[in-house]
C-alpha cells in the first residue's frame, strides 16, 4: 500500500514547522497560522542543562487599579568557572514582532531600569556568590517581577515580545550565561514608535492650524507667516541632506501660503478631531501656543481670531482655564480689539450673576497679587486687568 | 536681608536694641506715617499717650514731596515749600514716591545723581526726624508704617529708608493696624471691626476682632495705586476734556502746568467734600475759561475707582469669612474718605455709619507710635519708661502673614503628566503669627548631589509671577537613588521674622535660612552705610 505521497510531503512541512516556526515567518504563512503555532501547541520540556527562563503574566491590583506584571522565572544550570562566581542578573525586553527586520527595544519609565544615558529599559540585580554545588535549578525559580506600566512599549496592539535574561560575572561584567524566551502580549497604552510618528504627523496639522487662524480675518500678515516659519523650521524634521530638506521644508510652506492667499479655507474641526486622536494633551497645548504667537504676531486680536481661538480650545479638548493663564502670558490684554468674556476673563455663558461676580473677585485677587510684580509687562498687564474686572463687574451687581 | 547658616553654622545673632540712658528714653520711641501725599510723626509721651509732633513750619503733617534746589542740588526742601516750588520746575521736585518703593528700575535724575525711591524717601524720613528732634532732642527708635498689601521688597525699601535717615527702625506695622490700634486703644471698639484705609495713594482694607484692647487680625487686602491722587486724575481728565470741548485744544502745555493743575484738582475735590459744585479757571494756551465741577460729574467719573474698592471689600469678607452685617464697626483712615459717595456707600453696605471721630490723616502715626511702644515692650521692657509701659500693658495685637511664602518645585502636571515648574505656598496669606508649617519635596534625580532652593513671596503657582527673595544652593550627598524625600518648614515669628529650613532627612544635612527686617542684617550692610553716609552730607530744609 502505498502512503500518499502529498500527505507525506505535508506531514514533512508542518513538522518543520513546528520544529522551526520562525520558518513560518518567510513562508509567509498566514498570522492565523502563526498565532496557532504560538499559542497552543504545548511547550517543548526545557533543557536543566542549560539555563532557560519564561514569563508569567498575572495582574496586581494598585489602588484599585489592575496592573500587568511580568513574574520572570528561571530553570536550569548557570556554567561556573571556578569554585564561585559573583554574578548579576540583567534583563532585556524587545518587541520582536517584526521579526529579524526591526526588534525594537522596551523603554523604562523608571530611571533606575534603564541602561545608561538611554531610556531602553535594563533590569539588574545581584545574585550574590554562586558556586559549582548550587549553580543548578531544578525547578522554576521566580526572580524577578515587573511592572508594566513602568514599561513603554515601542507599539500599541497585539505583540510578540522577548525577554532576554543574562547573569553576568560581576568581577569583568562579561556574560555568562543568557537564556531568552517569547510571548504575547497585549499593550494598550501608546507606544513610543507610534507617539513619534503621530508627533510628527501632529506638526504638520499644526502649521496648517496655524495658518488658518492667521487668515480667519482674511489677512494672513507676514510676521504671523514668519512665526510659523521659524515654528516649523524648529519642529519638523524632514529626511535626508540638511539643506535639502531645508529647502523642500520652504517649499512646502510657500505653497500653504500660496493656498491661504488665495482665500482658501481648511476644515480646523476635522484638523484638531485628528490631533486628539493621534497626540497627547500635552502636545495639543503646544499647537495651541503657536496660534496664541500667530495671533499676537499682528499686534491686535482681531474679534474672528478670538472666535477661532475658542472653538480651537473646545475641538482640541484642552482646559479653558488653562488656555486663559497662556493667552495671559502670551498677549496682552490692550491687544484684544474686543472684549470676549469667556477668552479675556474666563465668565461663560452658563454662570448665574452671583457665579459671574466671584469669579470676578477671584480674577481680581489674582491680578491685584501680580500687579506689584518687578516686571513692568506683568505690571502693566495687570493694571489694565484690574480696570476691565472693575469695569465687567458693573453688569454683574 | 537673608542669613543662611548650615547644619554646623552657627545661630544668627539676636536683634536686641542698644541700650540708651534713661534721660533718652522719652524721645526715643516714634511712630511714623510715611505717605503717599503726607507723612506725620507721632512721638509717645511720658505716660504713653501719642502725640503728633509738629513740623519746622507748625503742621501737624508733611507733604511728602522733595524739592532740589536750582542753584545747588545739595540744598534739598521736602515739605510745603518743595510743593510750592514745585510749578517753577517740575524736573527738580519728586512728588509721590511711595508708589516707586521697591522698584530698582526707578531713579530720578538730579545733575550728576540717579536718586533712588529709597534715596528719596530717606530725604523725607530725615526731615520729619530732624524737625522733631529739634522739639524733643534725639530720635531715634521708630516703627514706620507701611500699606498693609507692601510686599517683602518694599518693606524693606522702607526700612532702608528709614535707617539711610539715621533712624532705628524698630518694625514695620501695616497701615490699618496702626490705625486700628489708636481707635481701640482711644475710642470704645469692640467686635468685628474692617478698617478702611483710602489715603493719598494706597487702599487697604483689614479685618481685625476686637475685644478692648486685645486684638487680632484676621485678614488684609489692598491695591497700590487706588488713592487721592487717582481720584484728582479723573478730575484734571475732566478739566482738559471741558477745555478741549471748547477750545479744541490741549490745556496742559507743559510739565509745569500739569503740576499746577493737579493741585487744583486736588483742591476741587476737597470743595466738593463739602459743597456739590466746585468752580475755578483754567488759563490754557488757547485761552481762559470758567469751569464747574459737580459732585455729580466726580462721582460719575471715580465710580470705576470705586468698583475696584467694592471688589476689594467683597474679596476681603471672603477671605475673613465674614458678611458685611457681621462688621461691627467701620473705621475711616486716610484724607479720601471724607469723600461723601464713599461714606455713603459705606453705610448702605454695612448697615451702619462709619466711624470718623479720630482725625483721619493722624491715626496712622498715633497707631505707630504706639506699635513702637508694644515693639519695644516685647524686646526691651527694661529700656522702656515705666509710663509708657503701664499706658501700654492691657495692649495686645496679634497679626497675621501677610503674604504667602513658599518655594519652586517641580511636580507633574496631572493633566499632560509632565513635570512643571511651579511655586508651592508653604505659609499662606493671612496666617495668624506666630506660625509654623511643614511640607514635604522630593528630590527629583538618581544621583542629585545639589538642590536650588527659592524662596518665593506670592499668591500665584505660576512661578513668573511670584516674588523670589532667595535662592541658595542646598549641597547633598552623593549617590543616592531619585525621591529622597526633603522637609521644607517655614515658620514666621510676632517680630516679622521668617525662618526656613530644608532638613535632607536620609542624610541629617539642613540649610536654615533667616529672613529678618532687623536694620543689623547682613545683606547689602555696605550699601546701605555708604548710602547713609552720603545723605548726612546733604542738607534737608
Amino acid at each position: 500500500m502505498l502512503v500518499p505521497a502529498a500527505a507525506i510531503l505535508l506531514l514533512t512541512f508542518v513538522m518543520t514547522l513546528i520544529i522551526f516556526p520562525q520558518l513560518a515567518e518567510f513562508c509567509k504563512f498566514p498570522a492565523l497560522l502563526q498565532n496557532f503555532m504560538r499559542t497552543k501547541l504545548p511547550a517543548r520540556k526545557p533543557d536543566p542543562g542549560i539555563l532557560n527562563c519564561c514569563v508569567k503574566i498575572s495582574k496586581q491590583q494598585k489602588q484599585n487599579i489592575p496592573a500587568d506584571v511580568f513574574g520572570i522565572e528561571l530553570y536550569g544550570t548557570i556554567p561556573v568557572q571556578g569554585e564561585k562566581i559573583y554574578a548579576t542578573l540583567q534583563i532585556t525586553i524587545s518587541d520582536i514582532t517584526h521579526r529579524f527586520r526591526n526588534p525594537k527595544p522596551v523603554h523604562s519609565a523608571v530611571k533606575q531600569h534603564r541602561q545608561k544615558n538611554s531610556l531602553i529599559f535594563c533590569y539588574r540585580a545581584d545574585l550574590g556568590w554562586i558556586s559549582k554545588a548550587d549553580r543548578t535549578l531544578f525547578d522554576w525559580t521566580p526572580i524577578a517581577q515587573i511592572l508594566c506600566k513602568h514599561l513603554t512599549f515601542p507599539y500599541t496592539g497585539n505583540r510578540l515580545i522577548q525577554l532576554k535574561t543574562s547573569i553576568l560575572s560581576r568581577d569583568n561584567g562579561k556574560e555568562i550565561s543568557s537564556a531568552v524566551c517569547a510571548f504575547d502580549y497585549q499593550n494598550n497604552s501608546a507606544g513610543y514608535v507610534n507617539l513619534e510618528q503621530n508627533i510628527k504627523n501632529t506638526k504638520t496639522l499644526a502649521v496648517a492650524l496655524a495658518f488658518a487662524l492667521g487668515a480667519v480675518d482674511d489677512k494672513l500678515y507676514d510676521c504671523e507667516v514668519e512665526i510659523i516659519k521659524q515654528w516649523a523650521r524648529r519642529n519638523i524634521e524632514l529626511p535626508g541632506v540638511p539643506e535639502k530638506a531645508s529647502q523642500k521644508l520652504n517649499k512646502a510652506i510657500e505653497k500653504t501660503i500660496r493656498f491661504f492667499q488665495k482665500g482658501n479655507k481648511v476644515d480646523a474641526c476635522k484638523i484638531c478631531r485628528q490631533i486628539v486622536r493621534t497626540v497627547p494633551v500635552a502636545e495639543r497645548y503646544d499647537i495651541l501656543e503657536l496660534c496664541l504667537h500667530v495671533t499676537k504676531a499682528s499686534g491686535a486680536v482681531s474679534p474672528e481670531e478670538t472666535t477661532l481661538l475658542k472653538k480651537l480650545t473646545g475641538w482640541l479638548e484642552v482646559d479653558m482655564e488653562r488656555f486663559r493663564s497662556m493667552a495671559e502670558k502670551i498677549i496682552p490684554v490692550s491687544m484684544h480689539q474686543t472684549q470676549d468674556n469667556e477668552v479675556v476673563l474666563g465668565i461663560t455663558e452658563e454662570m448665574t450673576k452671583e457665579q459671574a461676580r466671584q469669579h470676578l473677585n477671584k480674577e481680581y485677587r489674582k491680578w491685584n497679587a501680580r500687579v506689584t510684580n518687578t516686571d513692568p509687562e506683568i505690571q502693566l498687564q495687570a493694571d489694565h486687568m484690574l480696570h476691565l474686572i472693575a469695569q465687567t463687574r458693573s453688569q454683574y451687581t | 536681608m537673608v542669613n543662611s547658616k548650615s547644619s554646623t553654622a552657627k545661630k544668627a545673632k539676636s536683634t536686641k536694641a542698644k541700650p540708651k540712658s534713661r534721660d533718652d528714653k522719652t524721645a526715643n520711641i516714634v511712630g511714623i506715617d510715611l505717605g503717599t501725599t503726607f507723612s506725620a510723626l507721632a512721638i509717645l509721651n511720658a505716660i504713653g499717650k501719642p502725640t503728633i509732633v509738629p513740623n519746622a513750619d507748625g503742621e501737624r503733617l508733611t507733604p511728602s514731596v522733595v524739592y532740589f534746589d536750582d542753584d545747588d542740588a545739595k540744598i534739598i526742601r521736602v515739605g510745603i515749600e518743595a510743593l510750592n516750588s514745585r510749578h517753577l520746575n517740575v524736573a527738580r521736585s519728586v512728588r509721590w514716591i511711595k508708589r516707586q518703593m521697591g522698584d530698582t528700575n526707578y531713579t530720578k535724575k538730579i545733575d550728576n545723581k540717579d536718586w533712588t525711591a529709597v534715596e528719596l524717601s530717606a530725604l523725607i524720613l530725615k526731615k520729619l526726624k530732624q524737625d522733631c528732634s529739634a522739639e524733643h532732642g534725639q530720635i531715634r527708635d521708630a516703627v514706620i508704617s507701611v500699606p498693609a498689601h507692601f510686599d517683602e521688597v518694599r518693606r524693606k525699601a522702607t526700612m532702608d529708608a528709614g535707617k539711610m535717615a539715621g533712624l532705628n527702625v524698630i518694625g514695620i506695622v501695616n497701615e490699618p493696624v496702626a490705625a486700628a490700634l489708636y481707635y481701640a486703644t482711644t475710642q470704645q471698639v469692640r467686635g468685628k471691626v474692617l478698617v478702611y484705609d483710602l489715603g493719598g495713594g494706597t487702599f487697604d482694607v483689614t479685618i481685625m476682632d476686637v475685644k478692648g484692647h486685645q486684638m487680632d487680625i484676621i485678614c488684609s487686602q489692598g491695591d497700590h495705586a487706588l488713592g487721592g491722587i487717582d481720584f484728582d486724575r479723573e478730575i484734571l481728565q475732566l478739566l482738559e476734556k471741558s477745555y478741549k470741548e471748547k477750545y479744541n485744544a490741549e490745556l496742559l502745555a507743559s510739565d509745569e502746568d500739569r503740576a499746577k493743575y493737579e493741585d487744583e484738582a486736588e483742591d476741587i475735590k476737597k470743595t466738593l467734600s463739602r459743597r456739590s459744585v466746585a468752580k475755578k479757571m483754567l488759563y490754557g494756551p488757547a485761552g481762559n475759561m470758567k469751569v464747574e465741577i459737580t459732585r455729580e460729574m466726580f462721582e460719575q467719573a471715580i465710580s470705576p475707582l470705586l468698583s475696584r474698592i467694592d471688589i476689594l471689600l467683597e474679596v476681603a469678607l471672603e477671605e475673613a469669612k465674614l458678611k458685611p452685617s457681621d462688621i461691627d464697626k467701620v473705621l475711616l483712615v486716610g484724607g479720601s474718605t471724607r469723600i461723601p459717595l464713599i461714606q455713603k456707600h459705606l453705610e448702605e453696605m454695612f448697615g451702619h455709619k462709619p466711624e470718623k471721630t479720630v482725625n483721619v490723616d493722624e491715626c496712622v502715626a498715633l497707631g505707630a507710635s504706639l506699635h513702637a511702644g508694644l515693639t519695644m515692650l516685647s524686646q526691651n521692657a527694661d529700656e522702656v519708661p515705666q509710663g509708657i509701659a503701664a499706658g501700654l500693658k492691657d495692649v495686645k495685637l496679634k497679626d497675621v502673614c501677610n503674604h504667602s511664602y513658599g518655594t519652586i518645585c517641580a511636580p507633574i502636571d496631572k493633566e499632560t503628566g509632565q513635570r512643571v515648574i511651579a511655586n508651592r505656598i508653604i505659609l499662606k496669606k493671612n496666617t495668624p503669627l506666630p506660625c509654623q508649617e511643614t511640607q514635604m519635596f522630593y528630590t527629583m534625580s538618581e544621583g542629585q548631589t545639589e538642590l536650588e532652593v527659592t524662596i518665593t513671596q506670592g499668591e500665584d503657582t505660576d512661578v513668573e509671577y511670584v516674588n523670589k527673595i532667595a535662592t541658595h544652593k542646598f549641597k547633598l550627598p552623593p549617590n543616592r537613588p531619585t525621591k529622597c524625600p526633603i522637609k521644607v518648614t517655614y515658620s514666621y515669628d510676632v517680630n516679622q521674622r521668617m525662618h526656613c529650613s530644608f532638613e535632607d532627612l536620609q542624610s541629617g544635612r539642613t540649610l536654615e535660612l533667616n529672613f529678618c527686617l532687623d536694620p543689623n542684617g547682613q545683606v547689602s550692610k555696605t550699601d546701605i552705610k555708604q548710602k547713609t553716609e552720603h545723605l548726612q552730607s546733604v542738607k534737608v530744609e
